[in-house]
């Protein structure tokens, strides 16, 4: 099954279809989270906050997060908000540059997840017959296989860089999407509208990108939102363990220098664990409101 | 039933051989062997003794027939030797093992019960300031890192209650002696690792149960309970909590994988010696051995646990065995 370069294209178009429909669906959310989905908008706002404080966190007036010129281990205080850590480093700022690399290292690692899941699970789905068993089985084994674990080997024997951590999240997260994608092409493939295509002789890549595709771009977009919480979680776990990016502020780290000193300066681990569970949450309430609304029937509960 | 039990057993089996041979190759893609970072590490080795490691574990011989060799001893129940510890893989993972599945368990088992309780209570008045508050600590619960909840739980029962002992197995007067005292003790130091994971562990059960008590809520049945004039509270907890409890089960599973990689994390912040923290020193130590006997042993509980589920559930709901 070769791509040519119109396929390509009508690939792309596909993708982008789906895309402006999830605009329009964007507006539509925002108005069902205003109207009756009080959760969802909270989400959102953390989201948001979030992420415009990764994107604009150089032009804040705070000291360098790496700058270690302050007093050692200083609770917080006016002129140190959350206080400084036992190298003299100001927990503010170095919890506001956190929200960088947790936001790059969760968005990279979903997206990239997500498209390999939905690609995967759309070939598998459409295709069926022996390209469907490969797919199914590989899905299988990653589903089996203790994600957490695989990641501590991946990241441990990579050198631990961001790019390297995007790749270990990434690669640990594909399979729950390609699965719930799989299932929903299987599903879809039954409707009488795709029969009444194929009846006039639409081929099996038209379907794809056709029918499917912009059906199941919402869908993925929702697990997406709730991979990108899981992302964060588990770098902030592998930076914790000493296995993340040395080179930049991160939470999970933050945490791990925190807790040498847990009987001393609660103030260096409690922040940027709160930060991270407040970013987390605002993702997964975010994925579970577009759930909701993408699914009508879960919406009572 | 049985054709499907063997279906199960085979895919499983196949499962279990590809996650070794990923494990395997991811392993010895990574620079350095064992024998040149135990070298590293002490600077006192010979280059002549490091050639000497090398060929003794063989380490030069080409990947695959490593890979094979190593299958072969796995089916006949050789996990090979710790290169760390010189002892054998098994016999480390046995000796560990009891104190990982002595917190991970409990956790399991006290999160289905309380995530189910909370969940029945929640339902007695959706939408309710009740329902409202639990499904913010849960929610809250589940979004927040374990290992940082660890932390806070140290902090605040061992830092500043003073209630229970911050880290460790047992306290160091102990060490050695073997009574009632000895067990007590090692018990009052599991009890924040089991807190810290149980907080993982309910959310999924909270969630998933009121999903399902709340679909029961609209059946049939339960409008004809209500018609009869059975009180809101008999209802809920003689007739829907049954139903409620099933789908539960089925999230055991995926919660012994997800207990596991948290036992990891808290282990490391509780330093107890349980499996989690042997990983990590066996990534640390490149020990190929121990972290391959680990994951097996990791994934077969997985596995394991999943077939078992799917065994119950069968037995459970008739309509599942059927269909």
């Amino acid at each position: 099954m070769g791509f040519s370069r119109s396929s390509i294209r009508a690939f792309a178009t596909g993708g982008f279809t789906a895309f402006s429909r999830s605009l329009d669906g964007f507006v539509g959310l925002v108005r069902f989270m205003g109207m009756s989905d009080l959760a969802g908008l909270i989400g959102l706002v953390i989201v948001i906050a979030m992420g415009l404080t990764a994107a604009t966190i150089s032009l804040w007036p705070l000291p360098n997060p790496n700058s270690m010129d302050y007093p050692m281990n200083q609770p917080p205080s006016l002129n140190h908000l959350f206080g400084t850590d036992r190298y003299g480093r100001d927990v503010l700022s170095r919890v506001l540059w956190g929200a960088r690399v947790s936001l790059s290292v969760g968005l990279a690692a979903a997206f990239s997840a997500a498209l390999l899941g939905t690609i995967l699970g759309v070939v598998a789905g459409v295709y069926g017959g022996r390209v469907d068993a490969a797919i199914s089985r590989v899905i299988e084994v990653f589903l089996m296989m203790p994600t957490f674990f695989l990641a501590l080997l991946i990241a441990a024997v990579t050198r631990p860089n961001i790019h390297n951590l995007i790749f270990v999240v990434a690669i640990t997260s594909w399979p729950t999407v390609a699965r719930v994608v799989r299932g929903q092409v299987l599903s879809l493939k039954e409707m009488q509208y795709v029969e009444a295509s194929r009846a006039l002789g639409a081929s099996d890549r038209f379907v794809m990108i056709k029918h499917i595709l912009p059906q199941v771009v919402p869908l993925t977009l929702s697990y997406t939102i709730l991979l990108v919480s899981n992302a964060m979680l588990l770098e902030a776990g592998l930076s914790y363990l000493g296995l993340g990016d040395p080179n930049y502020p991160s939470w999970g780290r933050m945490i791990y220098e925190g807790q040498q000193l847990i009987f001393s300066a609660w103030w260096v681990s409690v922040f940027p664990g709160a930060f991270l569970t407040l970013t987390v949450l605002g993702w997964n309430l975010l994925g579970d409101s577009l759930s909701r609304y993408l699914n009508p029937r879960r919406r009572t509960l | 039933m049985r054709r499907y039990v063997t279906d199960r057993v085979v895919s499983s089996f196949f499962v279990l051989i590809s996650v070794l041979s990923i494990n395997f190759i991811i392993i010895n893609l990574a620079p350095g062997n064992p024998a040149t970072i135990m070298g590293a590490e002490t600077g006192l080795i010979s280059q002549d003794y490091i050639q000497y490691l090398t060929q003794k574990w063989g380490l030069d011989k080409p990947v695959y027939e490593r890979l094979a060799v190593y299958l072969w001893n796995v089916f006949h129940g050789d996990l090979g030797i710790s290169y760390r510890y010189a002892e054998p893989v098994s016999q480390l993972i046995f000796e560990r093992i009891p104190l990982t599945l002595a917190i991970t368990v409990p956790s399991i088992v006290i999160g289905f019960l309380v995530g189910t309780l909370l969940a029945t209570l929640a339902c007695r008045k959706p939408g309710g300031g009740l329902d409202v508050g639990l499904t913010t600590l849960a929610m809250g619960s589940y979004s927040a890192p374990i290992f940082w909840v660890a932390i806070l739980l140290i902090n605040a029962f061992s830092v500043r209650l003073k209630l229970l002992p911050p880290t460790g197995l047992v306290s160091p007067q102990l060490i050695g002696s073997n009574g009632f005292d000895y067990y007590l003790d090692m018990a009052k130091h599991a009890i924040l690792p089991i807190v810290t994971l149980t907080l993982g562990t309910f959310p999924p059960y909270y969630r998933l149960t009121k999903s399902v008590i709340l679909e029961q809520l609209s059946e049939d049945y339960v409008v004809t309970l209500k018609a009869m004039g059975l009180p809101r509270f008999r209802v809920l907890y003689k007739h829907v909590l049954r139903n409620a409890l099933l789908p539960g089960i089925t999230l055991f599973g995926i919660q012994m994988g997800f207990a596991f990689a948290g036992a990891a994390l808290v282990e490391n912040v509780f330093a107890w010696p349980g499996i989690g923290r042997l990983m990590l020193d066996a990534i640390m130590a490149r020990d190929y051995n121990l972290l391959m006997g680990i994951f097996l042993f990791v994934t077969l509980a997985v596995v394991v646990a999943n077939i078992v589920v799917d065994l119950v559930y069968g037995y459970l709901d008739p309509r599942i065995r059927r269909g």
